[in-house]
This record gives C-alpha cells, sequence and structure tokens, in this order.
C-alpha cells in the first residue's frame, strides 16, 4: 500500500469536509477499498474513515409513515437480524445480504459499501493489466480475453459485471437513498445511483466525488407485495453470485397485480427487466408463464466466448425467485 | 518383551534372526473373516523385536490430542513467517511479465540507490530465457515490503518477447478434440488389445480432463535468513530440512559455505502437498540478500507467487477405450493420456489403478506437453486423482453398459483381496444399495446420486542409506519426561505427535510424559516429508531409539533392585518386575544428572515379503444436483483406508478427511484459470481460484483399517496420499448416477452439468 492521510472524522460535517478535498476516498468498513489500496490499483491521499459516524450513520428504523430508513454503514448481518426486516417486503433483501460473502465479511461489511463495490473484473482488478476501465489501457480485454464471469447484456465498450447482492432487491423494491455533499443533501431513486449508460470510463455509480450517502429509505409497501432473491453460485459461500434476480410481487387474489425483476451479476449495472415484469400483469402464476418471462428477462443477451452458461442458468434462476415470491 | 542381545546366538553368527509373527487384520465386520497369518521374518541384529497383530497396544491406535495442537491454535507455535529479529528487513522478487522470451536488458541502480533500500540482486542475467509469467528476474531487501514494493517498480527489466502458449491443448503435439471433447484421432494397431476389443461383450470410449490444480498451502513458500560469519541460519517453511540445506550449501558453494556451515529450521511449517522440497529461488534469494544486506532478511511469496511461481497439478486429457466380457470381466483396457505441463514439459504423467485390468489386454500411452507456464511440482498422488477420475468413470461407464451395478463390477474385477473387504464393509456403512437403487423423481429439481471409487498407494517407508540411515534421539530425563528429537520436519500432519505416541508405547508411559521435537537440522537425519513415506521412514526409528533408552534404564532399574536383567520390564509406568518396581518417575531418578541418551536409527524393511504392499482404500460419494441451475452439492461422503498400523487414529482420520476434503474442491471447484494473450493466470487469489468452504463440504466419515503388515518394528505404512486418489472419481460417478449423464471434465462446474443433461 501507498501511504496515505488517514482521517477519523467526528461529526459527519468533517467527514463531508474531509471528504471534498481532492484525492479522497471515504471508507466504509474498508474491505473493498482496502484490497485495491493493497494492489496500488488505488492511491489516495487521504481516506476518511466513515466508521466513527456510526451512531448516526448505522441502524434500521421504521419511520412515522411505515417507511424504513436503513443507515448506510448498517452491516448486512445486522439486515439479517433486525425485527423490521421480519416482514415478507425484505425477505429479497434478507436473503441477498445473508448470501454475500461470509459471517465476517456479512459482521463487517456495511450496505452502502455493498452497493457501491467495485468490479469484481480479473483483469480490472489487476494492476498488472491495462484496460480501457478507468483509461487504463486502449481495450476491454476480457471482451475478448477470458470472460467466464462477465456481462451478458447492457454494456457498450466494457464488459464488467456489478457484483453487489443487495442492490437489485432494493431496485425492485424502488428503493431511495440520501447523501450529502458540501451544503447539499440529496435524497434520489435507487436507479440513478447506476449509469444509465455504462461506459468504462464511468465509475460503477453516479455519486460525485466527496458525496457520502447517508442512508437508504424504502417506501411503506402494500400488504400484498411479497418479494424474492435468488442468484447461482459457484461455491455457497466465499464468492460472489454468477448470476442473480430479485422480484416484487403483488397479489390481486390470484393473478399478479404488479412485478418488478431487477437481474444481478449479468451487466455492468443492476438490471431492471421492465418488459419481463409486464408479461406477469394481470397472470396466473405458473410454470409456463415463468419459463417464458424468464427468457423474456434475457431477451437480447448476447454471451460472450465463455460466459453463454449465465443463460440457462440465468433464466433458472428468475424462475426460482418468482415461484418462491408466489409460493 | 526386553530380549538381551547379548545372550542371542544369532548375534555372535552375524546372521538375521528368524522371528514368527502375525500378519494381517481382524474381520472389519461381523460377516467377514480374519484375514491373520503367520509369515517369518529376518530382522537385522539390534533392531527392535517386530510388533505385530496380536501386539496388545497401550497409546497406538488410540485418539490422542495432537501434540501441538494448542500452541498452533493460540499462535505460539513459531512458523518461518512469525520469525522476527531486531533490523530484520523484508524482501520481494521482481517476476518477469512475459510468458517467453528473453532479458534484453536489467537495471538496477536506481532502485538500489532508493532510501530504506539494503540490497538488490539480480536472480538472472541479460540474455537469460524468462520461461513463464512470473520467473524471478531480481530481488529486492529493504525496511519496509511498501519501500520494497517501490524498488521494485523502479527496477528497469526489458524483454524480448516471444510468441507463447498456456494451453496444452493448444500445442501442435496435443491430439484434435472433436466437439464433444472426444479424442479424435486413429489408435495405432496393437495386435493384443484390438483381438480382445474385437472378442468382447461389450465396448467402451471416454476423453476426460483435467485441470491444473494449485498447491494452496496455508503457509506459502518463504524464509528467513541470518548470517553469521560463514554460518547461515534459515527457518524455512519447507517438506526437506535436510534437502534445503544441502540445496543452499551447493547453491553459495563459492562463498565458502559447506553443509556444516548451514542451519535449518523448520520446526512449524503450515502444509506442503509437495511443493516445498526446494529453498527455491526464494531460499536462494534471500540467502543473498541477507549476506548482502549484513541483515537478517525474511522474503515470503504472496499469494499470487504462491499460486503461479510453487508448482502446481498439471492438467490431463485421457482417453480410454475398454471392454468386459460377457460375465462383466475386463478384458481391453487401451489407455493414451496427455499431461499439460509448465515450461519444463514434465511431470505431466497420470497413473490408472491397474489392479481392475490384471488379466486384460492393456496398453497404456502418455505424452507431457509443455506450455510456457509455471512447472509442475509433485502435488499430494501425483497423477493419481486425475488418472483415478477418468478410469474409475470409464469403469462406471462401461458397468452401465454392461448392465452391471458400479459396486458389483468393481467387485468382480478388483486383484486386491484386501480392497474386496474394503468395498463391502464401505457399502454396507454407506448405505449403498439403497441409495444406488433409489430413483429421482421424473422432472424433479434435485436429483441425488452415489457413486465410488477406489484409493491406491503404493511404499512401506525407506531407511535413507546403508552408511548414513534416519536416526532419531531420545533422552529421558531425570524428571521422567522424556524427549525424542529428529531434524526431519513435521509439516502439519502430525508427526511429532507420532513420535510421542511410539515413544510412549514402548516405553509403556503416557504419551504426556513424551515431548517431540521435529524440523532442526542440529538433530538426527530423517526424510523429506514426501510420497507419504515420512510416518513409515521414521516410525521404525522412533522406535528403536525408545527400545535402547528403555535398555539402558532397565539396566540402571535390575542393579538397583538387584533383580535379572531379563526379567524387568517397562509398563503401565512402571519399570521393574512382578515382584519388585519402581515408579517411572522414580525409576527415571536413577538417571541423573544429565539425561540418558542414546541414538536410534531405522533399519532396513524386512528382507520377507509383506502381508501388503502399499495401501489401499475405497471411498463413497453421494451429490444432490439442482438441474435448474447445474450446481453440484456433495451431500456424504464415507472412506475407509488402510495405513499398515494405525499409530494415532485422530490424526490418520484427519488425513483421510483432509485428502477428501481437498478432492471434493478438485472435483467441484479448483482450477486454474490463464489468460492465454499475457499468459498470466487470473485468478492467482483465493477468491477467484475458488477452493471449498465449509458450507460446500459433506457429511464425512471415515474408517481406519489398521493392517498388521509385518515389514519393520512396526509396520506403519503411508497415509497422506492414498486417500486423495479416489475422491474426484467418486464425486464424478455419483453426478453420473444422478444425472444420467457423465460428466467427464473436471472440475464438475454448473454449465458442464447442465450441458451433460441437455446432452441426453
Ligand atoms: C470474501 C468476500 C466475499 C464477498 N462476497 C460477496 C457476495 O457474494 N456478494 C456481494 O454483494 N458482495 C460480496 N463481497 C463484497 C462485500 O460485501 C463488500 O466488499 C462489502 O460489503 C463492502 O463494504 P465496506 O463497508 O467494506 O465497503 P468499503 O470497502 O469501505 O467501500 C467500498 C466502496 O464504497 C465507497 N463507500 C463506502 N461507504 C460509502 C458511503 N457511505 N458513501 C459513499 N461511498 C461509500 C468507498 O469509497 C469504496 O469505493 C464479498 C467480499 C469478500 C471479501
Amino acid at each position: 500500500m501507498k501511504p496515505f492521510t488517514y482521517i477519523v472524522p467526528k461529526s459527519l460535517d468533517e467527514a463531508k469536509e474531509a471528504a471534498a478535498q481532492p484525492n479522497t476516498l471515504v471508507k466504509g468498513a474498508g474491505l473493498d477499498i482496502v484490497d485495491r489500496m493493497k494492489e496500488r490499483l488505488q492511491t489516495p491521499q487521504n481516506i476518511v474513515n466513515l466508521l466513527p459516524l456510526k451512531a448516526d450513520l448505522a441502524g434500521i428504523s421504521v419511520e412515522a409513515n411505515g417507511d424504513v430508513r436503513i443507515g448506510a454503514l448498517t452491516t448486512l448481518t445486522e439486515i439479517e437480524n433486525h425485527e423490521a426486516m421480519r416482514d415478507p417486503v425484505f425477505t429479497a433483501l434478507v436473503k441477498a445480504a445473508s448470501t454475500t460473502g461470509t459471517p465476517q465479511v456479512r459482521n463487517r461489511g456495511t450496505i452502502a459499501g455493498n452497493i457501491l463495490q467495485f468490479t469484481r473484473c480479473w483483469y480490472v482488478r489487476s494492476e498488472a493489466f491495462h484496460c480501457l476501465h478507468g483509461g487504463r489501457g486502449p481495450t476491454c480485454l476480457a471482451m475478448t480475453g477470458q470472460n467466464r464471469y462477465h456481462a451478458v447484456m447492457g454494456w457498450s465498450d466494457c464488459v464488467r459485471v456489478h457484483p453487489s447482492n443487495v442492490a437489485p432487491p432494493l431496485l425492485a423494491l424502488d428503493a431511495e437513498y440520501s447523501t450529502v455533499i458540501g451544503k447539499e443533501t440529496r435524497r434520489r431513486k435507487f436507479s440513478e445511483l447506476f449509469p444509465a449508460e455504462p461506459r468504462a470510463e464511468n465509475p460503477e455509480h453516479t455519486l460525485q466525488e466527496g458525496e457520502i450517502v447517508t442512508a437508504i429509505h424504502i417506501k411503506k409497501q402494500a400488504a400484498n407485495v411479497r418479494t424474492a432473491y435468488a442468484e447461482s453460485r459457484e461455491k455457497e459461500s466465499f464468492d460472489w453470485a454468477t448470476t442473480a434476480c430479485s422480484v416484487r410481487i403483488a397479489m390481486d387474489g390470484n393473478k399478479i397485480a404488479a412485478a418488478d425483476i431487477v437481474l444481478g451479476a449479468v451487466a455492468p449495472v443492476p438490471m431492471p427487466r421492465p418488459k419481463a415484469a409486464a408479461m406477469l400483469i394481470g397472470k396466473e402464476p405458473s410454470k409456463r408463464l415463468f419459463l417464458r418471462v424468464a427468457d423474456m428477462a434475457f431477451q437480447g443477451a448476447a454471451p460472450l466466448a465463455h460466459n453463454a452458461f449465465k443463460l440457462p442458468i440465468g433464466k433458472a434462476v428468475v424462475r426460482d425467485a418468482l415461484e418462491q415470491a408466489t409460493r | 518383551m526386553h530380549p538381551d542381545p547379548s545372550t542371542n546366538d544369532a548375534k555372535s553368527a552375524g546372521l538375521p534372526r528368524a522371528t514368527e509373527i502375525t500378519v494381517g487384520y481382524k474381520a472389519l465386520s461381523p460377516s467377514q473373516k480374519d484375514r491373520l497369518q503367520k509369515i517369518e521374518v529376518n530382522p537385522e541384529e539390534g533392531d527392535a523385536p517386530p510388533w505385530d497383530a496380536l501386539t496388545k497396544y497401550k497409546t497406538v491406535g488410540t485418539d490422542v490430542d495432537r501434540i501441538d495442537g494448542m500452541p498452533k491454535a493460540t499462535g505460539r507455535a513459531k512458523y518461518a513467517y512469525d520469525m522476527n529479529f531486531p533490523d530484520m528487513q523484508q524482501a520481494m522478487i521482481l517476476r518477469g511479465s512475459i510468458a517467453r522470451g528473453v532479458l534484453k536488458g536489467l537495471n538496477l541502480d536506481e532502485a538500489k540507490a532508493m532510501p530504506g533500500i539494503t540490497a538488490v540482486v539480480a536472480l538472472k542475467e541479460v540474455g537469460n530465457k524468462i520461461r513463464f509469467v512470473g520467473d524471478a528476474v531480481a530481488a529486492v531487501s529493504g525496511k519496509t515490503l511498501d519501500l520494497v514494493r517501490d524498488a521494485i517498480e523502479k527496477i528497469r527489466a526489458e524483454y524480448d518477447a516471444d510468441v507463447h502458449n498456456v494451453d496444452f491443448l493448444m500445442d501442435e503435439q496435443a491430439p484434435l478434440l472433436d466437439s464433444k471433447g472426444n479424442v479424435d484421432e486413429e489408435w495405432d494397431e496393437d495386435k493384443k488389445v484390438d483381438a480382445a476389443l474385437a472378442a468382447a461383450a461389450h465396448t467402451h470410449t471416454g476423453t476426460y480432463r483435467t485441470e491444473v490444480q494449485t498447491h494452496s498451502s496455508l503457509e506459502p513458500h518463504g524464509n528467513v535468513c541470518k548470517w553469521d560469519g560463514n554460518n547461515l541460519e534459515i527457518w524455512a517453511s519447507t517438506q526437506a530440512t535436510f534437502g534445503v540445506r544441502g540445496e543452499l550449501a551447493r547453491a553459495l558453494g563459492a562463498r565458502n559455505i559447506k553443509v556444516e556451515s548451514v542451519d535449518v529450521h523448520a520446526e512449524f511449517v503450515g502444509g506442503g502437498f509437495g511443493s516445498k522440497f526446494s529453498a527455491g529461488i526464494e531460499g536462494l534469494a534471500c540467502a543473498l540478500l541477507a549476506h548482502e544486506s549484513k541483515l537478517p532478511v525474511k522474503l515470503m511469496l504472496d499469494r499470487f507467487e504462491e499460486h503461479t511461481t510453487a508448482g502446481n497439478r498439471p492438467s490431463s486429457l485421457m482417453q480410454v477405450r475398454g471392454a468386459v466380457d460377457k460375465d462383466g470381466k475386463i478384458t481391453a483396457w487401451d489407455w493414451r493420456s496427455f499431461g499439460g505441463c509448465g515450461y519444463n514439459g514434465r511431470g505431466g504423467s497420470v497413473r490408472y489403478p491397474n489392479y481392475y485390468m490384471s488379466d486384460a489386454a492393456t496398453r497404456r500411452k502418455h505424452k507431457d506437453i509443455a506450455t510456457d507456464a509455471d512447472p509442475a511440482r509433485s502435488m499430494r498422488a501425483p497423477g493419481y486423482p486425475q488418472g483415478w477420475f477418468g478410469a474409475e468413470m470409464f469403469l462406471d461407464e462401461l458397468a452401465a453398459k454392461a448392465g452391471m451395478d458400479p459396486l458389483a463390477f468393481r467387485l468382480r474385477n478388483d486383484a486386491e483381496a484386501m480392497r474386496l473387504d474394503q468395498w463391502q464393509f464401505a457399502a454396507d456403512k454407506f448405505g449403498w444399495d439403497k441409495a444406488r437403487n433409489h430413483k429421482n423423481e421424473r422432472g424433479a429439481r434435485y436429483v441425488t446420486g452415489v457413486g465410488c471409487a477406489s484409493a491406491r498407494w503404493g511404499q512401506l517407508g525407506r531407511h535413507g542409506g546403508r552408511r548414513q540411515r534416519y536416526g532419531m534421539t531420545c533422552r529421558i530425563h531425570p524428571d521422567g519426561t522424556v524427549e525424542t528429537r529428529s531434524g526431519a520436519q513435521d509439516i502439519g500432519t502430525g508427526l511429532k505427535t507420532v513420535i510421542q505416541m511410539l515413544t510412549a508405547e514402548e516405553l509403556g508411559v503416557p504419551a504426556s510424559r513424551v515431548r517431540a521435537m521435529c524440523g532442526h537440522t542440529a538433530d538426527p537425519i530423517g526424510p523429506a516429508s514426501g510420497g507419504s513415506t515420512t510416518t513409515a521412514s521414521i516410525a521404525p526409528a522412533v522406535r528403536h531409539a525408545a527400545f535402547l533408552a528403555k535398555g539402558k534404564l532397565i539396566d540402571l532399574v535390575a542393579a538397583h533392585l538387584g533383580v535379572p536383567v531379563k526379567d524387568v520390564t517397562c509398563g503401565n509406568d512402571k519399570v521393574g518386575t512382578a515382584k519388585a518396581s519402581l515408579s517411572w518417575t522414580d525409576a527415571c531418578k536413577l538417571v541423573g544428572p544429565n539425561p540418558l541418551e542414546v541414538h536410534g536409527e531405522r533399519y532396513p524393511n524386512y528382507p520377507d515379503k509383506p502381508f501388503h504392499r502399499g495401501v489401499c482404500g475405497a471411498q463413497f460419494a453421494e451429490v444432490r444436483v439442482d438441474t435448474w441451475t447445474g450446481e453440484v452439492k456433495v451431500t456424504r461422503m464415507f472412506g475407509i483406508q488402510d495405513c499398515g498400523l494405525v499409530i494415532a487414529k485422530k490424526l490418520a482420520e484427519s488425513q483421510v478427511l483432509g485428502a477428501m476434503i481437498q478432492g471434493v474442491s478438485y472435483a467441484v471447484h479448483e482450477q486454474r484459470i490463464m489468460d492465454q494473450r499475457s499468459g498470466r493466470m487470473l485468478n492467482g487469489d483465493f477468491l477467484r481460484y475458488k477452493i471449498s468452504g465449509i458450507k460446500d463440504l459433506p457429511e464425512l466419515e471415515c474408517h481406519m483399517h489398521s493392517v498388521a503388515n509385518g515389514h519393520n518394528n512396526t509396520g506403519a505404512a503411508g497415509l497422506g496420499e492414498p486417500p486423495s486418489t479416489a475422491t474426484a472419481a467418486a464425486i464424478g460417478n455419483a453426478v453420473f448416477h444422478a444425472i444420467g449423464a457423465p460428466v467427464r471434465h473436471l472440475p464438475i462446474t454448473p454449465e458442464k452439468v447442465l450441458a451433460a443433461i441437455a446432452s441426453k
């Protein structure tokens, strides 16, 4: 690691100020950022540790109107275990959080850090390779190299995938996030956190330099809302998903009244699949329907040389999530 | 029993003394028979008398906790990585970044001039070849690793890159494969094999593949070196203390270094699996840096270097065609295989279980193919897990064609009598018949299956050589404690505990009285830890040392009690005769003030035929397959394994269970993934190089089959490697059973499972 200045703020204001300096990164638990620094992929001058702000920025609360607020520094383990997360609305989020990494990772890793984590692409994450990502080289090496764990849709010039488990359920729930930067406080839809056109030079997310995520908000959901999360993986722990799917379903009697489908680990950003979701509306759950919806969720997907397996497996995962949510 | 050598006639005659002993084993279950027989053996004069099947053990064969379990669990055990000295320097190696070519320029000046950098040495000269990504070019030591890394970045190495290839199947020597991955080439004529194939009731052909597996020892390779004048003291993570000593003395010979000037420590080693026999370039580099800087230096490899420069189990491609007659007896076995090796083109050879086809017309051909990658090193049963996977899966496919149950098929063809008992015992324990006949529901998402495979390994230990046999020091201290010392290393398998238990057994004291020390070359010479030879090589020397020490103590006690020496025995923590005895601690007071010390040695194995050469075993596996996602979960395994005399039962089981764990990982997860363009490994860490974790593991059970082999005074055989031969094969067969189609390529990843299901 290159030497850096370690800043331990006493308040959010101090943190904001420190984060506004050039060449500065904020850190949650540091699981992701420290790895990148050790590899010398990132050599910031300053690191602002947010963890001392846990009193304000961690924890889960239900507000008077029934909305739920999750502090940015809440650990994945807290999400797994919190009373408020027992609501079936959060089945997907809890499952996504509890299948992340290992108990050690979940005990430390923060929800903001998980959502904002860097891609796992083995070219991007190695200082030995110089690829288009971050402007370090002329081309995307994965596109024509070994791309077993890479994107099958939604990419333009860089085939990395977004690795976060918890991002798809939050998108499916139409969650919002709050940030602070300078004097400003912002609250936006989750869909705005990810670049509309994820190019190699774009970071994984749309935060500005020095912008700090403070909380995640989930609006009170209708009583008939159910969610589910399913993923495929090669190992049961200490690994990332190869494909993932989160769904939100509202039933009206035995018909589906509303639906959202978001795919994970198949594109540079979490991928909402509105066309596939629309096929569910007004229909009764059935195997045939789910198979067709799963096909639609992967419509237009174009696998690379080594990841064609993501299509059949990803479709099975969509079907799995739909079955779980309508069971 | 304490035979008095002075009264033995054979001694004066200088002839071996014939002794009748009982060898074999007791029935594994009530439905089986005892397999005991008397044989005559001829131990050399002076050796401890043989133990046999009738010996009543007090400590041997019981569960004793690992002697160094607590120090390891609490961090008090100091590995090479843990050694720290005042002013110790950190070091790193600059690795070549091309896969093939020549070093064109090397400028170390800027690095040398950096503050905090204490030594820079070139490990290659301009004009030398670079043979793989990771080839060592230069080494740097400095105050901190970060400074060293800064300096490494300042070394200007220039290369003339050549065209490279890291995929052995792309080499022109590799056979062509068809679209399904089968070898697509004619077989050469072979009269016998061709005739057997033509006459067969059923024939079958299959192509099998395995990928590169890295050793992934928890402690990386590396050392701490410290010079004092011309003497080098080195703490190494090694499987061969004496090997490292000789190797470094040779390499540093020009600096007037003799073997005696090199002192190697490896008191604790975090695994090796066959990758740590040599001091390696990291050992030499560390010694050179310490010499140049005149300071202690630590050089440990990082995980990427471990994966890419410290060896591996090479990949393989195997094709078999075989045949059975109408009774299910194998009549033809035609095998051709290819090993995917590193730049030296060696070490890719694969073996198959030849006891199934002892009456068949057989042919075996193998070719190693070089690639521009890190060379193979021996890895836990080199060549076996690959070949067993191919051969045992082929057997199941052949059995299916012949309409036979895979177990019945093995019972029909296995020529090793001992394993026939093991198959039956293990099949009952595992519940084979029921599990094998279980029918998966049609269209079910999750399906289960079971499979089995054999295990084999063949060696019974070495003695070191006629002039310099392996030795062992045994000291009985006046306070009643016993110290046994060997210069050989315990790489984590539990050798110290084995030494402790054997000493305790011979002396008739509880194991807690005995301390065992390993891994310092000042102590007696022992073997490298490889080929499952360590315990088998050392155990007889441990016994001999304890036997000699016991003799000396008995002399003292006999004189003290005024009884004949021949009447005195050690046992139950006492020394004496039936009538008069001393407690062990009182007896030891006669020793003082200095401990009684003896040097035991490893006599050669008896010239007579042992009960069984090598060891055998069998394993059964059950899997659950998610037919939607192709995920394979190994749910249950049972293994039976013989290792001659079972000394430390708990540790023996730990070897078998550990081999099964490593085998599960090999079967479903592990593979080195290379970037063909750069020649660099892409998953050279523990996140992307996938090793099974706790959640991925099945319920594991094993049964240790203790066999009296009668090949030396203890009859211990090796254990590290044998159980690792079977696991991946058993799992492959279970997957075949579950989905009804074979996945012939390790690791059995989801996409291969889905492809196999789709191909039905
Ligand atoms: C072995 C292992 C297995 C894993 N498996 C999975 C898995 O299966 N699925 C999965 O989704 N993840 C997985 N992960 C990733 C892990 O969940 C994340 O690394 C972790 O949650 C990151 O949280 P953190 O607090 O440590 O983030 P940090 O490393 O501290 O930060 C990550 C990034 O987010 C930024 N950041 C953090 N907090 C804020 C904030 N409040 N405001 C603005 N920016 C912020 C940082 O600047 C940095 O760029 C795994 C990790 C490991 C080590």
